[in-house]
């Protein structure tokens, strides 16, 4: 019998145990003598504190606060960046800063004290917009200025092509906060055991956790044993957010000796979390008499927050996104993150792509809607292929599949004959985005910063253990581990075992982000794999180890920016077709087609449900999560009823479909796809809404409220 | 000693508990339960007392005597939707409230009670001129359900009354033509942004003999004036098309200024001149979607 | 100040004594240890934590146990032990309806409510039947499409 191709769906490996509710996520976990916890956080958006006011503590309950780090401990949260701090001292930077942990046996009782806890402050003016920011209202709090980064990338002569041109299309782009909504809101747990501490964690990433607060304790890292449990959603919201969570638990732990458990509810998640960067991108895109565009200076902010954590990578990866999927002969990128007195932003499945990739798509169809042709017809025009330059001077080193991926959407979605239907202005409209997504860590982060490395090990039951930090959060890892070990021992998917990872005794693969699990560490497994196949046959059991291998030929200078940013790129192209209510202007999208490049699937069925998933999520941050910020008292919109998600009855059924382009470093082919399925979306679905209203968008999210001004 | 809840058996001992404590009903929970939450494992605290009376089987009917139908204040909003005794719009608005398991819970007395300048079933029920009727352990009275829903958050629900049911009159014939139309946060399982309320009696000789119109979320409670109708009442059909500049604009004026204010007063103006535009044309259907 | 209150759960009879105020979603989890039982908003919008009352979905989140006495509770952990649920599950596990898996359980109860009133549904009437459960990882297809497979699968069950 023909081997079957390894994309034939299985069933996930997590299915049954969580559709029976059988699955145990942390707020399911108790332990004997455990304590609840519940965070006393900063009200204010900028100022000093001057007293807190505890009322009497009744036994068994304790106030932590900065002043319960032990010496020689540091209060900080190690994320990318060092300035995180675990507990606010003096100043507060943003409304929801931890100030303290309280912690007791009965939840109903800290709910009591917490009500009697005052703070004051001294307040300041905070800086809470990105022109805020940028004009330090209130006075810089970070630096001279407010940025935590600034740098530029540069592409040919931009001065001189925008000095030459015929026309200068100027453009600003602006994008909202999104929030994750990981079903499952924040959740950790710290207990002690013997010297050591153990943490449970829904988290995506941890070693991350290890990593960031082992320094309260002043300890080594093995001294915190960090588990992660079954998550219930991350979405980039549980990247470095857990250790928020985590080091206060941590501090108190040590003091109180006890398990401690903390869970945020709905409310506290939606408040006090972090989000995806707002952003504004300006163009100034050179045109020559024929309408062909010449060159693009671009400038990008992102709103960074109180604390930059990681968002100077976010940015990197923005600005490195910031033409799309194009080869435009000149450009120059700025990017800026800027310190704001709001929540600190944060990872977010796409991790800066999203807002740019939206920009210069949705730049792209004003100038088309300039010139009169169709977006289609423009951007078309200057698709990259394989062995183009790209924004930092690298090469695209993959083919590209754009031209057969867009076949499949033009066949199935009909567009071309839609767009001769529906004029613009109709109260119809069909749109078309295109969009890319660099796999794993920028230029050469895989090789100098990460060094993943897997583990197998091979029991004596015959059964083999996958040992890596890499996490299952639903986006189906568990199940495409388990099928590219047993794929490549040529063994059943039921002998290969790939429990949550445990810190103690799994290798470190790396962070759980950036859509490096399947490509990066899938292949470090593959190695692995092939490693113990050839000692099958050893009676004891025993471990196989490998580790990352960077391919050869991409050189990346990450002082400059200059080089292969990416080494491979997942594509995409998706149109989304509306219909907007003349009496409401509410959109009803009418169909949703996309195509992808992955490389190859590892499980068609997986595959489909992160593009069905990041398609949806990709659709409500530009129609409906909309998250307005009060400049005193922070996120407008923090409950689910008013925080609008997409339901079931919001968007139709999708067409998916795929383009097969081995990627000969993955294994069996395959690519990043995680982030990829979220970057595109929003631009095809405003640029629909944008034909049938026949206006230009600048905003996302449009709820029809806005819509209906912009109709006015 | 005071109890903090109670759980009467029956509306006879409801109404003593209300009358000697004041106590507040919880029927489906769906408001009371959440605003008063304090998060996981720890018990809804309430600043007064409470009674639970979602099993008082006397305010579960719905049941129609001498043409007015009368919903008894626990019925649930699933009850409502799928009741073919209730108006066709009260039933969509039952229909398209939360979600099928709010929908459960949730009854028409807490959505009245609770006099959410948002909430849905006043807007058709307060244009199809329904009367509450209020019991005390003394006695009844009635009064319009637009009188007795004051503002936001407020009744004239006196401390020792209970609603016991509403009741909708028959219109004087037949309403020929019926709008319903809710703009919600998204399409399922959403709180209204604006919803409306119309109706139209258009006799045989083209004569608009009746017309009423209501707003919901567009101001501190549903907004509508007899007033603003009666300008296009007697009217022929023929002639409503020059009439309804200014009918528009009056309607206009009723519609309170709040937030969104534009989008509110735009979207009531498209959707009254699309309904009265269709009835104009004396189409055959009832329902205008 | 308690109550003894009596209720049917998951076919068994059973008794607390508790606050009449407390949240049936933490009874059942804290007092019961039925974990299958989501919180995920605490306000009725997001259908982690359904269970059938009496045969309809509703959300436990806003129930007060006050209004449970008499009544029967089914959760994930007893629609799980009878075919009906068996065939829901089996259905999600072979669909691909289950990604992070914490709204799912939810999911389940809701596809059982559907299925109850409406053995043959379409694919609207299934969107429409799953609207109150909010599901983040998704795009609800495969939810979708899992609950029409289970839905043929029944025949019968239903």
């Amino acid at each position: 019998m023909a081997k079957k191709p390894i994309g034939t769906p299985m069933r996930r490996t997590d299915a049954l145990t969580k559709a029976s509710g059988a699955e145990k996520y942390l707020s399911d976990m108790h332990f004997d003598g455990m304590l609840y916890a519940r965070m006393v956080r900063s009200g204010i958006p900028r100022g000093t504190i001057t007293d807190i006011s505890l009322p009497p503590l009744p036994d068994g309950y304790r106030f932590i606060t900065y002043k319960d780090i032990p010496a020689g401990g540091n209060n900080e949260l190690v994320m990318i960046k060092k300035d995180y701090r675990c507990f606010a001292e003096k100043d507060v930077r943003y409304v929801g800063e931890t100030i303290g942990l309280l912690v007791g046996p009965d939840r109903s009782v800290l709910v009591d004290l917490l009500e009697q806890i005052s703070v004051s402050y001294e307040e300041q003016v905070p800086a809470v917009t990105i022109d805020e920011g940028l004009a330090c209202k209130g006075g810089a709090f970070v630096g001279e200025n407010n940025l935590f980064c600034d740098f530029t990338i540069h592409k040919g002569d931009i001065d001189a092509v925008l000095a030459d041109a015929h026309r200068i299309f100027e453009d600003e782009i602006i994008t909202g906060w999104q929030e994750h909504v990981h079903l499952e809101t924040n959740a950790a747990l710290v207990m002690p055991d013997g010297d050591k501490f153990v943490v449970y964690a829904s988290a995506q990433c941890p070693f991350y956790v290890r990593k960031s607060i082992a320094g309260l304790l002043n300890r080594p890292y093995e001294d915190i044993v960090v588990r992660q449990t079954t998550t219930g959603g991350a979405f980039g919201g549980k990247e470095h957010f857990p250790d928020v969570l985590a080091g206060p638990l941590l501090v108190a732990a040590n003091v109180i000796k006890k398990p401690i458990q903390l869970v945020f509810d709905r409310h506290e998640d939606g408040a006090y979390s972090v989000k995806r960067h707002p952003s504004r991108t300006r163009f100034k895109t050179a045109l020559d008499e024929q309408g062909n565009i010449l060159g693009m200076d671009i400038d990008v902010v992102y709103n960074a927050g109180g604390y930059e954590s990681c968002s100077y990578v976010v940015l990197q990866r923005g600005v490195f996104h910031a033409t799309g999927v194009y080869n435009i002969p000149a450009s120059r990128v700025r990017g800026r993150a800027v310190a704001t007195n709001t929540f600190p932003s944060d990872a977010f499945r796409g991790f800066g792509a999203p807002q740019t990739l939206f920009a210069v798509e949705t730049h792209l169809c004003h100038i088309a809607a300039a010139l009169g042709v169709d977006p289609l017809a423009l951007k078309s025009k200057y698709f990259l292929r394989q062995g183009d330059p790209t924004v930092t001077n690298g090469h695209v080193f993959e083919k590209v599949v754009i031209p057969e991926m867009l076949d499949q959407v033009l066949q199935a979605s009909g567009y071309k004959q839609k767009v001769a239907e529906y004029k613009r202005g109709s109260g119809k409209g069909i749109g078309i985005s295109f969009y890319n997504h660099g796999g794993a860590f920028t230029g050469n982060g895989e090789q100098m910063i990460i060094k993943a490395k897997a583990r197998l090990h091979k029991r004596a039951d015959g059964f083999v253990e996958i040992l890596v930090g890499s996490t299952e959060m639903g986006q189906g890892l568990q199940t495409a581990f388990t099928k590219i070990v047993a794929d490549t021992l040529g063994i059943d998917e039921d002998k290969v075992l790939y429990p949550n990872p445990d810190t103690a005794n799994v290798a470190d693969s790396g962070p759980t982000v950036a859509s490096r699990s399947t490509m990066i560490v899938g292949k470090i497994l593959e190695g692995a794999a092939l490693k113990m196949k050839e000692r099958w046959n050893e009676s004891e059991d025993f471990f196989t180890e490998d580790e990352y291998k960077h391919p050869e030929g991409h050189p990346w200078d990450q002082v400059t920016f200059q080089g292969d940013a990416y080494i491979a790129y997942g594509w995409g192209v998706c149109a989304v077709e509306v219909e907007v209510d003349p009496l409401t202007f509410e959109v009803v999208t009418k169909g949703i087609w996309s195509s992808h490049d992955i490389g190859v699937p590892i499980d068609e069925l997986v595959v489909h449900g992160q593009i069905n998933g990041g398609i949806i999520q990709s659709l409500g941050y530009a129609a409906m999560e909309k998250l307005d910020f009060h400049p005193k008292k922070g996120f407008k919109q923090v409950g689910l009823s008013d925080y609008i998600i997409p339901t079931s009855m919001d968007f139709p059924s999708q067409g998916a479909s795929l383009v097969h382009n081995p990627y000969p470093y993955g294994p069996s082919g395959a690519k990043g796809m995680g982030e990829l399925v979220f970057n595109g979306a929003s631009a095809a679905f405003i640029d629909a809404v944008s034909r049938a209203v026949d206006k230009d968008i600048r905003a996302i999210p449009i709820p029809p409220e806005t819509l209906t001004e912009l109709m006015a | 000693m005071v109890e903090t809840c109670y759980i009467p058996k029956d509306l006879a001992e409801a109404l003593r508990i209300r009358k000697e404590t004041g106590a507040h009903p919880i029927a489906g929970g769906t408001d009371l339960m959440v605003s008063h939450r304090r998060g996981t494992g720890v018990v809804p605290k309430f600043p007064w007392p409470v009674m639970i009376i979602t099993q008082l089987k006397e305010l579960q009917k719905i049941e129609e005597e001498d043409g007015e139908v009368s919903i008894y204040a626990g019925s649930t909003c699933h009850e409502i939707e799928v009741a073919e005794l209730v108006p066709y719009q009260v039933r969509k608005a039952a229909s398209l409230m939360g979600a099928q398991s709010l929908r459960n819970l949730a009854t028409i007395g807490g959505n009245i009670c609770n006099a959410s300048p948002k909430g849905d079933l006043p807007v058709p029920l307060i244009m199809l001129d329904a009367r509450v009727e209020l019991v005390s352990a003394t006695g009844k009275r009635q009064m319009l359900l637009d009188e007795f829903i004051d503002g936001p958050k407020r009744t004239k629900l006196q401390d020792d009354e209970l609603l016991a049911r509403i009741i909708i009159p028959q219109p004087k014939a037949p309403f020929t033509y019926l709008w319903y139309r809710k703009i919600g946060t998204r399409r399922a399982n959403a709180i209204s942004k604006l919803s409306m309320s119309a109706a139209a009696t258009v006799d045989t000789h083209g004569i608009i003999v009746d017309f009423r119109s209501a707003n919901g979320a567009s101001g501190p409670k549903v907004a509508r004036s007899r007033a603003v109708e009666e300008t296009i009442i007697g009217l022929s059909v023929d002639r409503l098309a020059e009439r309804l500049p200014a009918f528009l604009d009056a309607y206009d004026v009723i519609l309170s200024p709040q937030a969104m204010p534009q989008y509110r007063r735009s979207s009531t103006r498209r959707m009254l001149e699309f309904f009265l535009s269709e009835v104009s044309k004396r189409p055959d259907t009832t329902i205008i979607e | 100040m308690t109550r003894d209150i009596q209720f049917v759960l998951n076919g068994k009879d059973v008794a607390i004594t508790c606050d009449p105020l407390k949240r049936l979603l933490d009874v059942l989890r804290d007092d019961f240890g039925l974990f299958g039982t989501k919180e995920a908003c605490g306000e009725g919008e997001c259908g982690a934590c359904s269970v059938l009352k009496d045969s309809k979905i509703i959300t436990t989140c806003m129930v007060p146990m006050g209004s449970v006495q008499g009544c029967e509770i089914m959760t994930i952990e007893g629609l799980r032990e009878t075919a009906r649920g068996k065939c829901i599950i089996e259905a999600f596990a072979d669909g691909g309806a289950v990604q992070c898996g914490f709204c799912i359980p939810g999911m389940v109860i809701a596809a059982e409510s559907l299925l109850a009133s409406n053995p043959e549904p379409s694919e609207e009437d299934i969107r429409l039947g799953i609207s109150g459960n909010l599901c983040r990882c998704t795009g609800y297809d495969l939810i979708v499409e899992s609950i029409r497979l289970a839905a043929k699968r029944g025949n019968g069950l239903w």
